[in-house]
């Protein structure tokens, strides 16, 4: 059986077994690294991806199921020299990453989380976060920047509406 | 600007700043290629056949028939790489020879053309065990009939002399100042005696030990995610009993280290397989096996007993340290130094004895993990201090006021400590809590609680090179053994330095990753030492750089060499900014009349004196760069179910000078919130088969993003440091006062005697209930002598 689907944009078929966990699609037939492979059982959030749009852990997804589906990995979501989501450029700005190796994933979740929930509150935010786990940084900088990037964007927002009115 | 921190002011203005990291934007995009994202296609999959059993002997092994399944290209067993190495004392085998030690212990080690063929290649290996009766715990070890775990212990080649050692004691350290006996035998003093019992914690850095290994032109190349680059290459040339410069290691960006990274197990495996193959061979271990055979922080057993008179001076203080090294001696044997300065710290003490010994068991070997020993040993030490305090009616704060280490005052080995820096700092929490005030509000009727409490670490100082090559376009390219394992030192403190000695910025220096046919010697990167150990060769690099420099540019510019500095991109008249000529032009020059410019340094520690027929069997006796901690912690506990939750922490640390103090900032958070999974949740256990139960990330609980709270931190800067410009390492640190200070404030919360971690629910509440009993140690002799081996 054949499972085609949308990876960044591009058609994507897989040949082999529809029950391979989609993680192991990325990196090993696709070099796409960016999703890690950290306990391959659903905790840590490191291999988050977008399937059709919304956040997923890869590691528990059978390519199977996301046959006729748009995947988004972190390569897609700022590719080339593209500039980077606001989120990670909030990051980077914050300088809240350390390893990294939970970055693309905590952005693929926070990304989705962000774009959904505007409004959200630092004790939101904290709880969105409960699917991402991060062994370096105790989290709390991460909480600030996504905070802080919320609170530009609402600000960036009611200006434009001043603006139109 | 002080005049008690080293560095100009000019020096110290130019590299303090709060640069970001130059890899965070890689990294947030998914693109950092750590090396367990260098697998390719071509390369040989390598895996392990580990022992199910704890303790056995080898009967047989015949691996003929793996030998020829599908895809196999290569099977090693322990024939195929017999050198033992270790520290101190040479008694670990790469694969079990005859002898298992460990549930998860690797004996065979198959590569093949894909990983499932390896795995199904394994389940052909003809192996019989005959079980032994495992020696699952230290009190089993220390038992008067105990099995020995190593045998032959005897015959093990010494590396560093000094260590009493005998049977299942590995290593034994001990030191003794004063006459203990008379101040305990003083009518003044009430004796307090505190037992203390940690468990293991795993690092769980989230990209597993993953090793790459080739063979190119008769010479080994692990590319592999590590501290210790150096270490890889000599364990490598000892086991495969090859010249160690017969094998380079490379290191990519490593995806979290927090010193289980100072292993060196996996990476000769794979370069003994591509040996055999000619073949690339990689070995990734799956979670299960980083956790299973992770080098844990180890489990410890302490009692501590001091003598102190009724207005609280500490007349004496004796302590016996039990550290679980596990099936060898590894890093335990070189903590066994530590004891003396943690446990033996913090405190001003009349005299004082301690022994700490590393004892083998046929468990998962321990290793090192973020402020090692210091961690349980502050925890045991601060309970004992609040214990103390109970016993003779003393306020705890005033108590550390008045008798924290301060100038002059002696260490456990007689080491003279400088400066007075633990009881200002005691001041500053003060007033870093009269600012965020307090939280008792918060507790909403549960038990509330808050302690403050100190702690005692140090740099690890030793061997580091750097070299600085001056390139035409006026860039440096700074070439040492340092990795990046995420603290970012190899990314924000090194470049500021470099830049701030040269006049360039930060940009314009150029950070080689490590190669070890690079770079010089380096011990790795860990024990806080990266930004003072590579900091200082790096400075060293930069002046013999300066001088040249200055040489070529005062002939060009016809001024002396006295009168010039290295400001804004310029070799410039001093005091006259924008004066002279830019340095990509006086390298050019340099190029065309004299060849390339090139500065090179190195540092190690320098000895630090200390009393002699105090120490015996340290590897460490004096402390060059103590580091000092002051942390307060404020706990809610539920009275119902025993659960913790953690309302507010502080911390004030002492950091020498702060070069990046966002980045500082960062290290602490993180750090604190480490040592909060330890003291609360953070559980391994072994099971009756010798295995380490939780191996895997729904059995062992990391701390959550729900589960921390925002730390507040003061960052103590100009105690006294011979780090280049007056720092200290900031990394390490941060993780050490935290158990001390949870356990500390829940003492205090529940009014019952905290002396074991973690603290979850089910043990708080059994404390609660009046169910917890103190931990009795009956492998202890009440005798202090006669739990030496001296």
């Amino acid at each position: 059986m054949t499972v085609t689907f949308q990876l960044n944009g591009e058609r994507c078929r897989f040949h082999e077994d529809p029950m391979t966990p989609l993680l192991d699609v990325l990196r090993r037939e696709k070099f796409l690294t960016g999703a890690k492979a950290v306990c391959r059982e659903g905790f840590c959030g490191a291999c988050t991806v977008h399937v059709d749009g919304e956040p997923m852990m890869s590691c528990l997804k059978p390519v199977g199921l996301v046959s006729g589906c748009s995947v988004t990995t972190i390569e897609g979501l700022s590719s080339g020299d593209q500039a980077l989501h606001p989120l990670q450029a909030a990051f980077e700005a914050a300088d809240v990453v350390q390893c990294g190796m939970c970055f693309p994933g905590m952005v693929m979740s926070l990304s989705a989380f962000v774009r959904d929930n505007p409004e959200a509150t630092r004790p939101q935010i904290k709880t969105a976060m409960a699917g991402n786990i991060c062994r370096c940084t105790g989290y709390e900088r991460i909480i600030d920047a996504v905070a802080d990037y919320l609170a530009v964007q609402k600000a960036g927002s009611q200006a434009k509406e001043a603006a139109h009115v | 600007m002080s005049e008690t921190l080293s560095g100009t002011t000019h020096e110290v203005s130019a590299t303090v700043m709060d640069l970001p990291r130059r890899d965070a934007r890689d990294k947030l995009r998914g693109r950092t290629r750590y090396t367990v994202d260098r697998v390719r296609p071509d390369m040989l999959h390598a895996v392990l056949l580990r022992s199910g059993v704890p303790a056995g002997r080898i009967v047989r092994l015949d691996v003929e028939a793996a030998r020829h399944a599908s895809g196999v290209r290569a099977i090693a067993t322990g024939q195929d790489a017999p050198g033992l190495y270790g520290i101190g004392i040479a008694d670990h085998p790469l694969l079990a020879i005859d002898t298992i030690r460990y549930h998860g212990e690797p004996i065979v080690a198959i590569a093949a053309e894909t990983e499932t063929e390896a795995r199904a290649a394994l389940a052909l290996v003809e192996l019989e065990i005959e079980p032994l009766a495992p020696v699952l715990t230290m009190g089993e070890a220390l038992a008067k009939d105990a099995r020995l775990v190593h045998d032959g212990w005897r015959d093990y080649e010494v590396l560093t002399e000094g260590g009493a050692r005998e049977g299942n004691i590995a290593w034994e350290a001990r030191t003794t100042r004063g006459d203990v006996d008379a101040a305990f035998a003083r009518p003044d003093v009430k004796i307090v005696e505190t037992t203390i019992r940690v468990g293991r914690q795993s690092h769980v850095p989230f990209e597993p030990r993953t090793a790459i290994g080739s063979w190119e032109n008769g010479r080994a190349h692990i590319e592999t995610s590590t501290q210790v680059p150096w270490t890889v290459r000599n364990v490598t040339g000892r086991v495969l009993q090859l010249p160690p410069g017969r094998v380079r290691v490379t290191v990519p960006p490593v995806g979290g280290g927090f010193g289980l990274k100072f292993d060196a197990t996996i990476e000769p495996i794979t370069a003994l397989l591509a040996r055999i193959t000619g073949r690339t061979v990689v070995i990734e271990n799956t979670r299960q096996e980083e956790m299973a055979t992770c080098l844990c922080r180890e489990n410890a057993e302490i009692l501590i007993r001091s003598a102190v008179t009724a207005d609280g001076e500490i007349a004496g203080r004796e302590a016996v340290v039990l550290m679980d090294c596990g099936a060898y001696g590894g890093e335990q044997i070189f903590l066994s130094t530590m004891t003396a300065h943690t446990l033996g710290g913090n405190y001003r003490v009349g005299a004082m004895r301690l022994v700490s010994r590393a004892v083998y068991t046929n468990t998962p070997p321990n290793g090192a993990f973020r402020a090692c020993n210091g961690v349980y040993n502050t925890f045991a030490l601060e309970r004992h201090t609040d214990e103390i305090c109970q016993a003779l009616g003393l306020d705890p704060l005033a108590f550390r006021k008045k008798n924290v280490l301060g100038d002059g005052d002696l260490g456990a080995t007689g080491q003279v400590f400088e400066g007075n820096v633990l009881r200002p700092m005691l001041e500053r929490m003060d007033a870093l809590r009269a600012v965020t005030g307090t939280v008792e509000d918060k507790a909403d009727g549960r038990l509330y609680g808050r302690a403050t409490t100190v702690g005692t670490w140090f740099v690890f100082v030793g061997p580091s090179a750097a070299t600085i090559n001056m390139n035409a376009d006026g860039s440096a390219t700074l070439v040492t053994s340092g990795v990046e394992i995420g603290s970012g030192t190899m990314m924000q403190s090194l470049p500021q330095i470099v830049a701030g000695q040269l006049g360039l910025t930060p940009d314009q220096v150029v950070v080689r990753e490590a190669d070890t046919d690079s770079a010089g010697l380096d011990v790795g990167v860990g024990g806080g030492r990266t930004t003072v150990s590579i900091g200082a060769a790096s400075i060293g690099a930069a002046e013999e750089l300066r001088n040249k420099l200055f040489g070529f540019a005062s002939e060009l510019l016809q001024t002396r060499p006295e009168d010039l500095e290295l400001v804004g991109g310029r070799v410039a008249i001093k005091g006259r900014p924008g004066s002279g000529i830019a340095v990509s032009a006086v390298v050019q020059h340099a190029q065309s009349v004299s060849g390339p410019v090139t500065g090179t340094g190195s540092f190690t520690g320098k000895p630090v004196p200390f009393m002699s027929g105090c120490a015996f069997g340290h590897m460490i006796e004096a402390l060059e760069i103590p580091v000092f901690v002051v942390h307060e912690a404020e706990v809610a506990v539920d009275p119902d179910t025993g659960h913790v939750e953690v309302l507010a922490y502080r911390v004030v640390q002492d950091v020498g000078r702060a070069l990046n103090r966002r980045a500082i900032m960062g290290q602490i958070q993180g750090g604190v919130v480490q040592g909060l999974g330890y003291a609360l949740h953070e559980a391994v256990t072994i099971a009756p088969d010798g295995r380490i139960r939780e191996d895997g990330f729904e059995t062992y609980r990391v701390p959550l993003a729900g589960d921390v709270v925002p730390v507040v931190a003061d960052l103590y800067e100009g105690a006294p440091s011979s780090g280049p410009l007056g720092t200290k390492g900031a990394g390490e640190v941060p993780i050490l006062g935290v158990a001390a200070a949870i356990g500390c404030a829940v003492a205090n919360a529940t009014g019952k005697l905290v002396r074991e971690l973690p603290l979850t629910p089910p043990r708080v509440l059994s404390l609660l209930k009046g169910r917890e009993r103190a931990p009795e140690f009956p492998h202890i002799a009440a005798s202090f002598e006669a739990n030496t081996l001296a």
